[in-house]
């Protein structure tokens, strides 16, 4: 018996010191695996801003543009993300919607912007949006949802425009799942809190527009696709309690209502 | 590695025959089965319970083929896993993964080339004890006679 044990021991130390030896080596270097992964989805990303672009029209204001930029920057600096990783878009189109497309595209709607009561309510689901981009949820709900082949052979250029077109309405118009969207709100409010941004606001946004009778809830896309919304505001309230923190401000309150004025004009 | 031993008594022409089926069946069951880990092993235990009532070296023989089937399937489940939640991306290709496979399809060609040999010495009547596994079947086969 005793036999038996020691060279059932053999056989696992082999295991798992060959495993470990083997570790040693950098594979993912040798193989060019991040190389190959972060070109599939930068085509991807390429693809679908491409096709909405085609489809929508891309706000191009200047100062609007570099409002946005700031409050990016914000995020990033303060949480330590790449700022070369988020890359932003405005859309004109009256959908109070944001979503995030693979290679760290975040397309946002006019129609959210005019929406927010103010810019924290705004920055809340920016927040969330990246929360997304950086903890991968784009690729996985794409290859979920579309399969890794179908991504492939979008990217190769085999695949019709159609399904090309059916991913990106399905990226814009409906959410991840509920664990998912549970992480990024969660996220969303870390991100806040190290940027020193008050997350209530984001909680009274989803409040809001949870609320039916709200007076654009024909254009509710985000909050639509978002269920759950009043148990998600208070989540994000709960995580946000006992944060003895001074909240400040991104933009200065002019630099917002013209934000809104040029948006409206 | 592996140990040509003397049997308890010399196995029948027919004898032969079933106890190196033991072995050819998981090879069959791999090449059908593969990526599916589990296939090897099912393959190899119907033939070993329609084997349970038979002689003691076919038994003797249908155990150890058995008993390395489970613990490759084990490993191969691991592995077998692991990719799917790479491809479902929940993770990502690591150098951890890529060891992993690495010592995995190593055990997994040892195994292969093991059983090919015993499964053509077993067809001789020479009887061949694995490491490990030869010592861990004499524990659980015993001679009923």
């Amino acid at each position: 018996m005793k036999k038996i044990l020691a060279q059932g021991s053999i056989i696992i130390l082999l295991f798992l010191g060959a495993w470990f030896g083997l570790n040693q080596i950098d594979w993912v270097k040798i193989f060019k695996v991040e190389k190959i992964t972060n070109k599939t989805e930068e085509k991807l990303g390429e693809f679908f801003l491409e096709t909405f672009e085609n489809s929508e029209e891309e706000i191009q204001n200047i100062h609007l543009l570099n409002s946005i930029d700031t409050i990016v920057n914000h995020i990033c600096s303060s949480n330590n993300i790449d700022r070369e990783s988020i890359k932003f878009h405005v859309f004109n189109n009256p959908e109070i919607n944001a979503f995030a497309l693979p290679d760290g595209h975040l397309i946002i709607n006019s129609g959210l912007i005019l929406n927010s009561d103010n810019q924290e309510e705004l920055i809340g689901v920016i927040c969330h949006e990246i929360a997304h981009i950086e903890l991968n949820h784009v690729m996985k709900k794409l290859i979920k949802e579309v399969g890794l082949s179908t991504l492939i052979s979008m990217t190769t250029g085999n695949s019709g425009a159609v399904i090309l077109k059916e991913t990106a309405g399905m990226l814009s118009s409906s959410a991840f799942d509920r664990t998912l969207e549970k992480d990024a709100d969660l996220k969303a409010v870390e991100y806040l809190i190290n940027a020193n941004l008050n997350p209530e606001p984001f909680a009274n946004f989803l409040y809001k527009l949870s609320d039916n009778e709200h007076e654009a809830s024909e254009y509710l896309t985000w909050i639509s696709t978002h269920p759950d919304s009043k148990e998600r505001a208070e989540y994000v309230l709960e995580h946000s309690k006992n944060q003895s923190i001074y909240y400040e401000s991104v933009l200065s309150s002019s630099t917002w209502e013209k934000m809104k004025i040029e948006l409206n004009e | 590695m592996i140990q040509i031993k003397q049997f308890s008594y010399v196995p029948g022409e027919h004898e032969s025959e079933a106890a190196s089926s033991s072995y050819l069946m998981s090879l069959i069951a791999i090449i059908v089965g593969l990526p599916l880990p589990i296939v090897n092993l099912i393959a190899t235990l119907i033939f070993y319970l329609g084997n349970r009532k038979s002689t003691y070296f076919v038994r003797w023989h249908c155990t150890q083929a058995l008993l390395s089937q489970l613990s490759m399937l084990f490993i191969n489940s691991i592995a077998f896993w692991w990719s799917i939640t790479i491809i479902l991306n929940e993770e990502v290709i690591s150098n951890n993964y890529i060891a992993y496979l690495f010592v995995v399809i190593v055990f997994n060609l040892t195994e292969f080339i093991t059983t090919i040999y015993s499964a053509i010495q077993t067809r001789k009547g020479i009887h061949v004890e694995w490491w490990f596994y030869g010592a861990l079947t004499n524990l659980i086969c015993k001679d009923k006679s």
